[in-house]
C-alpha cells in the first residue's frame, strides 16, 4: 500500500496545492490581522472616548465641588452678613429704645423741674413751656406755644419776660417782681448749636422766700442798729458833758481815758451808721437829694477833714485839681462826700507811714473822673472781684488792721451807681491801689 | 423870768443829761416821757420851746406835732426835733409839720443843743 500511496503522490501537484493553501491562509491571516487591528483601533478609540468622558466627568465633578464650596462660602458669608445685619438692627432698636427712654426721662425732668422753663426759638416764638412755668405765669402751654412776641403781649404776666427776650447778650440774670408775693430770678441763656443761635432759654426761679428772709435780715439789722443808736447817744452825751467838765473838774489821767472811751464810742456810732446805710440801701430807702454842686469843693472839704491823719502818718499827699473849673453836676452832696470819704480813708489807713497818696479830679468828655492813688498794701489779685461786695476785707488788710467793717466800698459803690456813675479799681499787692469813680455830666 | 423848755423824750438818760445841761444855763425845764404826757404838759406848763423825740411810746413825735397844729395856741410854740435816724424823710416830714430845727442824736453833744436852743429863744 505504501507504493500506491507513493504512486499516487504527485509532488508538484502537492506543492501547488500547498502554496495555494498557504496563500489562502495568508489571506485569511491578513484579514484576521486587519480585523484585529480594526478592533484594536476601535477599542482604543472607545477607550479614549471613555477616558475623555471620564476625564470630563471628573472635571465636571471637580468643578461642581468647587462651585459648591464657593456657594457654601457665599452662603456662609451671607448668613454672617444677615446675622450682622440683624445684630445691627437689634442694636439700632435698642439705641432707639434707649434714646426714647432718655427723651422721656429728659421730658419728665423738664416737666417736673422746680424751676419754670421757657424756650423761645430763633424767631422769638414760644416753643417750650414746662408745667412749673405754667404755674408761675398762670398760663397753659397750649395757649402760648408757637406764638410770637406780639401775640404774647396780651398776657400781662409775660410782659416782663417779653422785655427780656428783646434784650441782647449771652447770659443775664434779672430780678422780676411778677406779683405782690411772687418774685422771680429770671436767668436767660442763648441756646446755640455749632455756633448757630437756635433760641433762648429762660429759667424762672422763685426767690420770694429768699427775698422775704433777706428783707427780714435787713429789717433786723435796721432795728438793731436803731436800738443801738439810743444807748450810744446816751454814752456820747454823758462822756461829752463829763469831758467838758460840766460835772466838775477832771484830772489829766481821767481826761485821757475818757477821751479814748469817747473815741471808741464814736467808732461804734460810725459802724452802726454804716450798718444802717447798708440796710437802707438794701431796703431801697437810700434817699438822694440831688442839687447842682462843685465836685472840687466837695473833694477839698473831705480832704481837709483828714489833714491831721495825713500829717500824723507823714504821708506825701497831693490833690491834683483840674485845670479849669469843673462844671457843676447834680449830686447828693452828703452821699458823695461819704463815698469820697470812704475811698480816702481806706487809702490813708492802708498806706504805710511816709507813703504817697494822690487825689485827682479830671474832666473827661462825658464825665468827671475822681481817683485816689496810694502806695499802700494793695489788694490780692484773686480777691479783687469781691472788692465792692458787702463785708469784704482783703486778707492782707485784716492782718495789719483788725478794725474795719468791710462796708465802706459797698456803700461807695451804691452811692456812685445811684448817681448813674461807675466805680472801679486797679491794685497790685504791696505796690498800691487806685480807686476811681466817674459821674456823668449833665 | 427864766425861759421854759419842755423836753419830750422817752430815754431817761438823755432826758436827764439835757435837763442838767439846760438848767445849768438858767432855763426852766419840764419833762415828759411820751407823746401823750408831752401834749398834756405843754398845755399846763406853756413852755417857750419844745425839744421833741420822734420815736416814742403812746404818741410819736409826728402825732404830737399833728395835734399841736390843730390848736391855735400850741401851734405857736417852736419845736426842735431830736431825731434818732437823721434820715431826710424823717426830717423832711418834721419840717413839713412845722419843726424849726432838728438834732440828730448820735451826731451832736449837749453843748450843741444849747446853741440851737439859744438860736430859737435866746437866753
Amino acid at each position: 500500500m505504501k507504493e500506491e500511496r507513493v504512486k499516487r503522490f504527485n509532488p508538484e501537484k502537492e506543492l501547488k496545492k500547498s502554496v495555494k493553501m498557504l496563500l489562502r491562509r495568508d489571506l485569511e491571516l491578513n484579514r484576521v490581522r486587519e480585523e484585529l487591528e480594526k478592533r484594536i483601533k476601535e477599542s482604543e478609540a472607545a477607550k479614549e472616548r471613555e477616558t475623555i468622558l471620564r476625564i470630563r466627568e471628573v472635571a465636571k465633578a471637580v468643578d461642581i465641588k468647587r462651585n459648591i464650596k464657593r456657594l457654601e462660602k457665599k452662603t456662609k458669608e451671607l448668613k454672617e452678613t444677615r446675622k450682622a445685619l440683624l445684630n445691627i438692627l437689634e442694636d439700632i432698636d435698642e439705641a432707639r429704645k434707649k434714646a426714647e427712654e432718655e427723651r422721656n426721662k429728659t421730658l419728665a425732668i423738664i416737666a417736673n423741674l422746680t424751676d419754670g422753663l421757657l424756650v423761645f426759638d430763633s424767631d422769638n416764638r414760644a416753643s417750650l413751656v414746662n408745667s412749673r412755668a405754667e404755674e408761675i405765669l398762670g398760663i397753659k402751654a397750649g395757649e402760648i406755644e408757637g406764638e410770637s412776641l406780639a401775640d404774647l403781649s396780651r398776657f400781662s404776666a409775660l410782659k416782663p419776660i417779653i422785655q427780656l427776650v428783646k434784650k441782647k447778650g449771652k447770659v443775664f440774670r434779672e430780678e422780676v417782681k411778677l406779683r405782690e408775693n411772687l418774685i422771680l430770678e429770671v436767668t436767660t441763656t442763648l441756646i446755640a448749636r455749632e455756633g448757630e443761635k437756635i433760641g433762648r432759654l429762660f429759667v424762672l426761679h422763685d426767690i420770694t422766700h429768699e427775698k422775704r428772709i433777706e428783707r427780714m435780715k435787713t429789717e433786723f439789722v435796721s432795728v438793731a442798729a436803731h436800738q443801738l443808736r439810743t444807748p450810744l447817744s446816751a454814752i456820747k452825751w454823758s462822756l461829752g458833758m463829763i469831758l467838758a467838765e460840766d460835772m466838775g473838774p477832771l484830772t489829766e489821767e481821767q481826761k485821757t481815758f475818757l477821751q479814748k472811751t469817747y473815741n471808741s464810742n464814736e467808732r461804734m456810732i460810725s459802724l452802726v451808721n454804716d450798718l444802717l446805710d447798708v440796710a437802707r440801701i438794701e431796703e431801697g430807702r437810700y434817699i438822694y437829694k440831688p442839687a447842682f454842686r462843685d465836685l472840687t469843693k466837695i473833694c477839698q472839704a473831705v480832704i481837709n477833714s483828714y489833714k491831721t491823719d495825713i500829717e500824723r502818718k507823714k504821708i506825701k499827699f497831693k490833690f491834683k485839681k483840674p485845670k479849669g473849673r469843673l462844671p457843676k453836676i447834680k449830686l447828693d452832696e452828703e452821699k458823695i462826700s461819704l463815698a469820697i470819704q470812704n475811698l480816702l480813708e481806706n487809702a490813708i489807713r492802708y498806706t504805710p507811714p511816709e507813703g504817697r497818696i494822690v487825689v485827682s479830679l479830671e474832666l473827661k468828655e462825658k464825665e468827671i473822673e475822681f481817683s485816689v492813688k496810694d502806695s499802700g498794701i494793695g489788694i490780692p489779685k484773686e480777691q479783687q472781684d469781691r472788692l465792692f461786695t458787702k463785708f469784704f476785707r482783703g486778707t492782707n488788710a485784716v492782718r495789719i488792721e483788725t478794725e474795719g467793717t468791710g462796708l465802706g466800698l459797698f456803700i461807695a459803690k451804691n452811692i456812685i451807681e445811684a448817681h448813674r456813675g461807675r466805680i472801679w479799681a486797679e491794685s497790685e499787692e504791696n505796690k498800691g491801689s487806685t480807686f476811681h469813680f466817674s459821674l456823668p455830666l449833665p | 423870768m427864766a425861759k421854759k423848755i419842755l423836753i419830750i423824750e422817752d430815754e431817761e438818760i438823755l432826758l436827764n443829761l439835757l435837763q442838767r445841761r439846760l438848767e445849768r444855763e438858767g432855763y426852766d425845764v419840764v419833762l415828759a416821757r411820751d407823746g401823750e404826757e408831752g401834749l398834756k404838759m405843754m398845755k399846763e406848763a406853756e413852755p417857750d420851746l419844745i425839744l421833741l423825740d420822734i420815736i416814742m411810746p403812746k404818741k410819736s413825735g409826728f402825732q404830737v406835732m399833728e395835734e399841736m397844729n390843730k390848736d391855735q395856741e400850741l401851734k405857736k410854740i417852736p419845736v426842735i426835733i431830736i431825731s434818732n435816724s437823721g434820715q431826710p424823710v424823717e426830717i423832711g416830714r418834721a419840717q413839713q409839720l412845722g419843726a424849726k430845727d432838728w438834732l440828730i442824736k448820735t451826731e451832736f453833744d449837749p453843748a450843741e443843743v444849747l446853741k440851737k436852743v439859744v438860736k430859737q429863744i435866746g437866753r
